[in-house]
């Protein structure tokens, strides 16, 4: 609550570089209290991530020292050859492949979905907005419902193959994806579809040279929220398909929480190998999530 | 390994398209598929037996190839028999003790004495006799056969033992037990216990059977009716759960915030020298010992109530048997018959650690357990054939493990009698399994 | 094709796809869920048993209760924590902004398994970073897991911890959406900070908060993962929610009939609560 109101007490400073004279008059308090919350969160939220990544550089017999040892070990790579030579790449590999595919085909359905909610006047169009609004949870509870799914799947033929988990995971991004692209769409004027129009442009003319060039950035921002939904999907991944070379990374993780014990060292260094690629998409796109977002969804 | 990183991610994105195309099916070759919870390509020394197992078989017999999908352990069997309902199960299945009941009652294991075992001299069957092949053979039929066998009691720090000048064979009773967990459990200068005599992890997530269920069992008790209802409160029941939540309470030799401790918490704390006795598997008993080495961790027997000179520990494990709408149930058997066969359970003995299967590897084996560190192996052995005891299957005891722990937990944590908080936990029991 | 229905054919695809993967699983659950189920398999049609079974099961209204409260307090912190981190990080300008965003985010971006065992091993476990540091100072050891009231707090905290990251992202594109010179005018028409938010900010910000409360809401709702991981729903049953009773009759009783209608129930009601969310905000689509 407090780094709330001490926030907002700063807002009246705006956006252009704070002012000299308005750092001053923050209560010396209000800084304090700034910075022992900031500190709390970098110690809540970098110490497991450190701790990982330590973990992940020491051997058996340093794993469980006590009192623990912190940096008096000699790092070995070791955990990450053994992750690496059970396999570990080829999972990645396939996880990439689903992401990629789940990205291009939730966006390549999501925009057009969006484009005729936002535009058209159609039959049940309320409701079958609502219908997507209210199938968010079938994405998130899914799980709930893991056998039935399974036991559906696999009478239709569907598990197994190299498509199942691109199918399901793009379902699961797909109403998210919609909602936040048609936000995007409510703000671009509808005057350039109607002068478009009066220049003997098709509808589909429109989405392709006027509504796709100018989503591009909520598309960007809809694009890292699905790849990151679908890379740590945990619980489609680990039931839907058998094949080893069709294992993603997720249920790949989890085989080191094993029947006969969690072994950390490999646990942490193969977790650390996945959080790389969703780092490295932050850094560069980071900032385009959140412009990207923008747009769409202040539009109420 | 960056660059060969980034090297498998650009080839990831070339292959994207070589991805969708089936690999061509050979005429002559019939592909096995088969479910455990090991990967073949692992490093763990079970991951690699398995493979050693599977490369051996496929090169003596080019016919067969053997294709391992490894499934997250808990769901393994549950998802077989969903796959079983929809007809499309992989041709061998490896089955956890809680589900072997339903996989029988299923109707999705194949009879193996119509694969193999009907071939085998009698001299075989004694050979692999025992109380794991006794649970698997129904009516003449024999549905699977053990591969991995958990014998489930102490595991001990003799480094620990030693320091205090205890010998563990003088642990005989109970109470020399109780006696043993104070002399073992140490405290500071400032008066905090720094390791303690014994400890076991009371939580629902991955139970472990606790310490009552074998006191339960020497006293001549069972913990269920004949007809399948629990009977976790019967005056054997109160007495045990209240000699194992005494050690904390009473006795202080058992860590309090064990309440909500896995059974992967307590094995880390016996390994970090917070415990010198644990409630504890011979099948984690190698693991252990590559984290503290082969001298530091030892198995014993649970102590006699007199009447019976060991309490039996309870026994699990995972069964290996074949889908009965296989394709290939000639040449799932086959493998089958090789994996868990002379020359298998050698390799899951000596590479794998694993205990062994027939008396006929134990008795080869020699000086093999003379080695440091592997006296384990005689110890479950002899668990097994004489003190152990294997849930029902007749009916499903899914469940029973986590009754008991949550009951321990609520004596543990909100001070409730031990009767009643037993008897809830039968109520539970029962009213989930609808007896 | 009449003009009315030329809309349609671009939501088709979606549909078409929601259909196949989403929604008729949903009638198979609800087919399913009629029959008895025996060994994972139907067998002969039960009308409404299941539910009658689940209905008259005494524990439920006890972890229906907890579900509640566990969803309601670790929403409602993780929105005001995540308003006032957006808020913040958006004053901080570009480079600044942009780091602790990145801070922000960590949690959430590691998956749910492994980031909670790292947050008990590291903060909870009395062998892990935390616990050896509070020995090592001369205090006594923490157990927060060991009473019903603390393990629920910490459930709540790690839930918070875990999805947060999410929260600030979305909520931070909001606030950057604001043009600049609606505070500007309101600032030189004298109004205070706290009316700028109040006023201003709050308002403008309905649609990214619906999305943050409807997805917070229903992930919390339904994570298995964190209460298994942290608690194992203990001590006692203080912190079994919903989705973990469902795991449990699915896999460790294997009652799939009462599994497969509790899960149907829960999602009834997920679709309600989306619909009364809605609803409440007033909000057109």
């Amino acid at each position: 609550m407090s780094a709330n109101s001490v926030a907002t007490a700063r807002l009246s400073a705006g956006h252009e570089r704070v002012l000299p004279s308005r750092r001053r008059a923050l209560p010396l308090v209000g800084g304090i209290i700034i910075a022992a919350l900031f500190s709390l969160l970098m110690i809540l939220n970098l110490l497991p991530l450190v701790w990982g990544m330590l973990t992940s550089l020491k051997a058996e017999p340093d794993l469980f020292r006590f009192p623990p040892v912190i940096f008096d070990f000699a790092p070995t790579l070791d955990n990450y050859k053994r992750v690496i030579e059970s396999g570990f790449l080829g999972n990645m590999q396939a996880s990439l492949i689903y992401c990629v595919i789940t990205v291009v085909s939730a966006l390549a359905l999501a925009l057009p979905a969006a484009y005729a909610f936002d535009r058209f006047n159609f039959p049940f169009r309320q409701p079958l907005f609502l219908l997507i609004v209210a199938s968010i949870p079938l994405s998130l509870g899914a799980a709930a419902l893991l056998i039935p799914n399974y036991l559906y799947f696999t009478k239709l033929g569907l598990t197994n193959a190299w498509f199942t988990l691109p199918l399901i995971y793009t379902a699961h991004q797909l109403p998210m994806a919609i909602w936040i692209i048609k936000g995007t769409l409510e703000g671009i004027p509808k005057e350039l579809d109607e002068a478009a129009i009066a220049d003997g442009a098709s509808h589909f003319g429109i989405l392709r040279h006027i509504i796709l060039p100018l989503s591009r950035p909520a598309l960007g921002a809809a694009g890292v929220l699905v790849f990151v939904g679908s890379w740590n999907e945990f619980v489609a991944s680990s039931v839907m398909v058998d094949s080893p070379a069709l294992r993603p990374i997720q249920p790949a993780i989890y085989n080191f929480i094993g029947f006969f014990g969690r072994e950390w060292g490999p646990l942490t260094a193969s977790a650390m190998l996945a959080i790389i690629p969703i780092l490295i998409t932050f850094a560069l796109l980071g900032r385009l999530i959140v412009s990207g977002l923008t747009k769409g969804s202040v539009k109420g | 390994m960056k660059p060969s990183f980034k090297a498998s991610i650009a080839a990831g994105l070339l292959s994207l398209s070589v991805a969708s195309i089936p690999f061509p099916a050979l005429a002559q070759k019939a592909t096995v598929r088969m479910w455990t919870f090991l990967n073949p390509a692992g490093t763990t020394p079970r991951e690699v037996t398995l493979a050693k197992i599977v490369s051996d078989f496929q090169a003596a017999n080019p016919d067969i190839e053997i294709v391992t999908e490894t499934h997250a352990f808990d769901q393994l069997t549950p998802k077989f028999l969903a796959a079983h309902g929809a007809g499309k199960a992989p041709d061998i299945i490896w089955a956890a003790t809680d589900f072997l009941g339903d996989a029988i009652g299923a109707g999705s294991l194949a009879d193996l004495n119509d694969l193999f075992i009907k071939k085998w001299t009698p001299e075989q069957i004694a050979d692999r006799k025992g109380p794991y092949w006794d649970l698997t053979n129904r009516n003449g039929k024999q549905y699977a056969l053990f591969t991995s066998r958990n014998y489930i009691s102490i595991l001990y720090r003799p480094d620990f033992f030693k320091e205090a000048g205890l010998d563990p064979a003088t642990i005989k009773t109970w109470d020399d037990f109780v006696k043993a967990a104070k002399a073992l459990t140490v405290t500071d200068t400032s008066g905090q216990i720094v390791r303690y005599g014994f400890a076991q992890g009371y939580s629902e997530h991955q139970a472990d059977p606790l310490l009552m269920i074998p006191m339960v069992l020497a006293s001549g008790e069972g913990i269920f009716k004949k007809d399948g209802r629990a009977n976790f409160a019967s005056p054997a029941g109160v007495a045990a759960m209240k000699f194992q939540t005494d050690l904390i309470k009473e006795h202080k030799v058992s860590p309090p915030q064990a309440a909500t401790w896995t059974v992967d918490d307590v094995y880390e704390q016996f390994a970090s020298g917070r415990a010198a006795m644990i409630l504890g598997a011979s099948v984690r008993v190698s693991t252990l010992q590559s984290k503290l080495g082969d001298d530091k961790v030892g198995m014993m027997l649970w102590p006699g109530s007199g009447d019976v000179k060991h309490a039996p520990a309870v026994m699990a494990g995972w069964a290996v048997g074949v889908w009965s709408g296989s394709k290939v149930k000639a040449q799932a058997g086959k493998f089958v018959e090789y994996m868990l066969g002379p020359d298998g359970d050698k390799l899951w003995v000596t590479s794998g650690g694993q205990s062994p299967g027939l008396q006929s590897t134990l008795n080869g084996l020699g000086d093999f357990t003379k080695q440091p560190g592997k006296a384990y192996l005689n110890v479950a052995s002899e668990g097994s054939a004489n003190y152990g005891w294997l849930a029902p299957i007749d009916f499903s005891a899914g469940g029973y493990r986590q009754a008991l722990n949550k009951a321990g937990q609520r004596i543990l944590v909100n001070g409730e009698d031990v009767k009643t908080s037993l008897e809830r936990a039968e109520a539970e029991f029962n009213r989930q399994h609808k007896r | 094709m009449h003009p009315k229905y030329t809309g349609i054919q671009y939501i088709i695809p979606a549909f078409a796809l929601l259909t196949l993967v989403l929604f008729s699983p949903v009638f198979y659950g609800v087919w399913f869920s009629l029959f008895h189920i025996q060994y994972g398999a139907a067998t002969t049609f039960a009308g409404v048993q299941n539910y009658q079974d689940l209905l008259a099961d005494p524990t439920l209204p006890g972890t229906l209760q907890r579900s509640i409260i566990f969803t309601g307090a670790a929403v409602s912190i993780t929105i005001v924590l995540s308003l006032a981190l957006a808020v913040w990080i958006h004053k901080l300008g570009e480079r600044r902004g942009f780091l602790v965003q990145m801070v922000v985010i960590v949690p959430w971006i590691i998956s749910t398994v492994v980031a909670t065992l790292l947050f008990r091993w590291v903060f909870v476990n009395d062998i892990g970073l935390a616990g050896s540091i509070v020995k090592m100072m001369g205090l006594d050891e923490i157990h927060l897991l060991n009473s019903p009231h603390s393990a629920m707090a910490l459930l709540i905290a790690v839930s918070v911890w875990k999805r947060i990251g999410y929260a600030v992202i979305i909520l931070l594109a909001g606030l950057k959406g604001i043009p600049d010179d609606y505070e500007e005018a309101a600032r030189i028409d004298g109004a205070t900070p706290w009316q700028i938010f109040r006023r201003i900010t709050f308002p403008l910000l309905k649609t990214p908060l619906l999305l943050v409360a409807i997805v917070l809401t229903l992930s919390n709702l339904n994570t298995v993962e964190t209460p298994l991981v942290l608690t194992g729903g203990g001590p006692g049953d203080a912190t079994r929610i919903l989705p973990m009773d469902v795991f449990d009759r699915a896999f460790i009783t294997y009652d799939l009939g009462s599994a497969t209608a509790l899960a149907l129930a829960m999602f009834f009601g997920n679709v309600l609560l989306v619909l009364a969310y809605v609803r409440l905000a007033k909000w057109k689509t």
